[in-house]
């Protein structure tokens, strides 16, 4: 399981290398497959020379995009289902200014949020929405939302949860959580919330 | 009297280079384009005279009394409009014309379309249309207006949220992003006979759609590769391809007038501006000089020789740059500008305490005058042209 966790990455990277030197090509699908034995392997987003990078592992991996397919969400989010937005209110995470980054802040509510996915067998999903303080345009702040979503939608799916059950929302700066107009504002309002769907 | 428009018909000579000599050459003079014009409206009141004011004021002309005029307008309103245009100290009227049917309010427009033909040779705008956001509490609704915000009428009623729209050619509908259905689809709305579609409804998000000029294809942004990124189909839905392959999100699409490229958004570091041809290929900066912060929402000007965007990250500013790159000029505070069909005039937002209002910007001038107030807040503006 180690192996083939280390190939993975191995793999992620080179689809990375190859998405970056070769722009004209579509970069590769990658879905991490789930290691449900040998613990979750770790995110790499964060991983970097200057912070902790060990001698002679390969230079840093940065999680590839997934992409997103509707023949597996579709019949458990667009069915009849209820949202549960209380479950995972103390898993909301926050971004800095203009940031997609999963900060190492907020990695042990991602664990949090991954763990119960992992324990639990049943066919859950989850709502990820992204959101951006006021300090951005509108459309802008529709797709820097969209990419807070994605990343924690990576993240969770480097932690082993299939990604089929993790959709994406962004509401941009339309669903201030204050409305104020400051930081004390603006840093709760650029974060992820995740819903908790359950069929009905 | 006769001194001051001597003075102005200098600069008007001195500024323009305007006067062409070469023999059996007709002598063209060119319009004054770039500086406030002076001009005088009399013999009108209410309505018309309201109009008359605010419209070409919004060409960055100053109302001002006959003797410090450059221009004279000159009329009266008895049933239908009539009226004349005057250089200051010539004795006859350039021209003078009569207005029939509509409402009065057409006709105003109508004449002042005529006058600032004359004065600033540029296409008309004021019996245009705009579109945009209209906010009211946590929802968000379409509306449409005349350019100046008269006529408002708010297109849907969904109760839920919707981002800013953008025109189909020709004024015939609009396409916008919508969450009435949950996650965000971007919808098309015929204005004839009301009817929607989804217009894309890819898994993840489907956002900021933009109709070519040429009315064949729609750029927009799908991250269902996984990533925020920039696509295009054609109107029908068919021929969807992938324009950009970016992690970090793309954003803002805005097309050049002969419909062969796009100008959006990509955040590598900061958001910068970049183009990409609708047909594939890589995606190139454009070089903006003092453009500082985010460059985000650019829109082409019709006429294709600029890119206006917004400049800032909260305390924005509303910029011009050459389409091409190249040096940036700082225009007022504001937001998501979108060029009036005769490139010129922008429409832009602009926040004020808790809300949000529109306002019309005279590019050369610098001058700005707020369209007339709905309620609610007011945001992402798009002229129909």
């Amino acid at each position: 399981m180690k192996n083939a966790n280390l190939i993975g990455v191995i793999f992620l990277s080179l689809a990375l290398a190859a998405g970056v030197t070769g722009c004209k090509h579509r970069p590769p699908s990658v879905t991490p497959i789930p290691d449900d034995t040998g613990g979750p392997p770790k995110p790499a987003a964060h991983a970097s020379p200057d912070n902790g990078g060990v001698a002679g592992t390969p230079a840093p991996v940065t999680t590839d995009t997934i992409p997103l397919s509707n023949g597996d969400y579709a019949p458990l989010f667009e069915g009849a289902h209820n949202e549960d937005r209380d479950k995972f209110k103390a898993d909301t995470i926050y971004f800095d200014f203009d940031s997609s980054t999963i900060k190492e802040s907020e990695g042990a509510k991602l664990q949090d949020v991954a763990n119960y996915f992992k324990d639990n067998k049943k066919v859950e999903g989850l709502i990820m929405e992204g959101n951006c303080d006021e300090r951005g345009t509108e459309k802008y702040n529709l797709s820097l939302g969209e990419r807070r979503a994605l990343a924690a939608r990576e993240y969770l799916a480097n932690l082993g949860v299939d990604p089929h059950r993790l959709k994406t929302v962004t509401y941009g700066a339309s669903k201030p959580v204050d409305t104020g107009h400051d930081e004390a504002a603006w840093k709760q309002n650029r974060r992820d919330d995740f819903v908790l769907v359950t069929p009905k | 009297m006769k001194m001051h428009h001597l003075t102005y018909l200098a600069a008007v000579l001195l500024t323009t280079g305007s006067v062409s000599a070469k023999p059996d050459e007709p002598i063209e003079i060119r319009k004054p384009t770039t500086y406030v014009v002076p001009i005088s409206v009399s013999g009108f009141e209410g309505e018309v005279e309201s109009v008359l004011t605010f419209d070409l004021s919004v060409l960055g002309m100053e109302i001002t009394t006959p003797d410090k005029a450059a221009y004279l307008v000159n009329g009266s309103q008895n049933g239908r409009l009539q009226g004349s245009l005057t250089a200051a100290g010539t004795d006859h009227a350039l021209w003078a014309r009569a207005y029939a049917g509509g409402l009065i309010r057409a006709q105003a427009h109508a004449f002042a379309n005529d006058i600032v033909k004359e004065i600033r040779g540029t296409a008309p705008i004021f019996q245009t249309r705009i579109a945009f956001r209209l906010q009211n509490g946590g929802t968000t609704e379409i509306a449409v207006s005349d350019f100046d915000g008269y006529n408002a009428e708010v297109l849907t009623h969904d109760g839920t949220l919707v981002d800013g729209p953008c025109w189909l050619p020709g004024g015939r509908g609009l396409l916008y992003t919508s969450w009435k259905n949950g996650g965000e689809e971007i919808l098309e709305h015929n204005l004839s006979s009301g009817e929607r579609r989804v217009f894309a409804g890819f898994p993840g998000a489907n956002l900021s759609p933009e109709v070519s000029p040429d009315g064949r294809k729609a750029a927009m942004i799908l991250s269902r590769s996984g990533s925020p990124n920039l696509w295009v189909c054609n109107l029908d839905g068919s021929g969807l391809e992938q324009l950009t392959h970016t992690r970090d999100e793309d954003s803002c699409p805005t097309w050049s007038p002969d419909s062969r490229e796009i100008c959006f958004v990509c955040r590598s570091g900061r958001a910068e501006l970049q183009k990409v041809s609708a047909s594939g290929g890589p995606a190139r900066p454009v070089r903006l000089a003092g453009a500082y912060g985010n460059s985000t929402s650019p829109d082409w000007s019709p006429d294709g020789k600029w890119l206006a965007f917004t400049s800032g990250s909260g305390n924005f500013t509303i910029c011009v740059a050459p389409a091409d790159g190249g040096d940036t000029q700082k225009l007022v505070a504001g937001e998501d500008p979108c060029w009036a069909p005769n490139s010129r005039t922008i429409v832009f937002c602009r926040r004020v305490s808790n809300k949000r209002i529109l306002c019309l910007l005279d590019v050369p001038t610098k001058r700005v005058k707020d369209v007339r107030q709905i309620s609610g807040s007011c945001s992402e503006p798009a002229w129909a042209r």
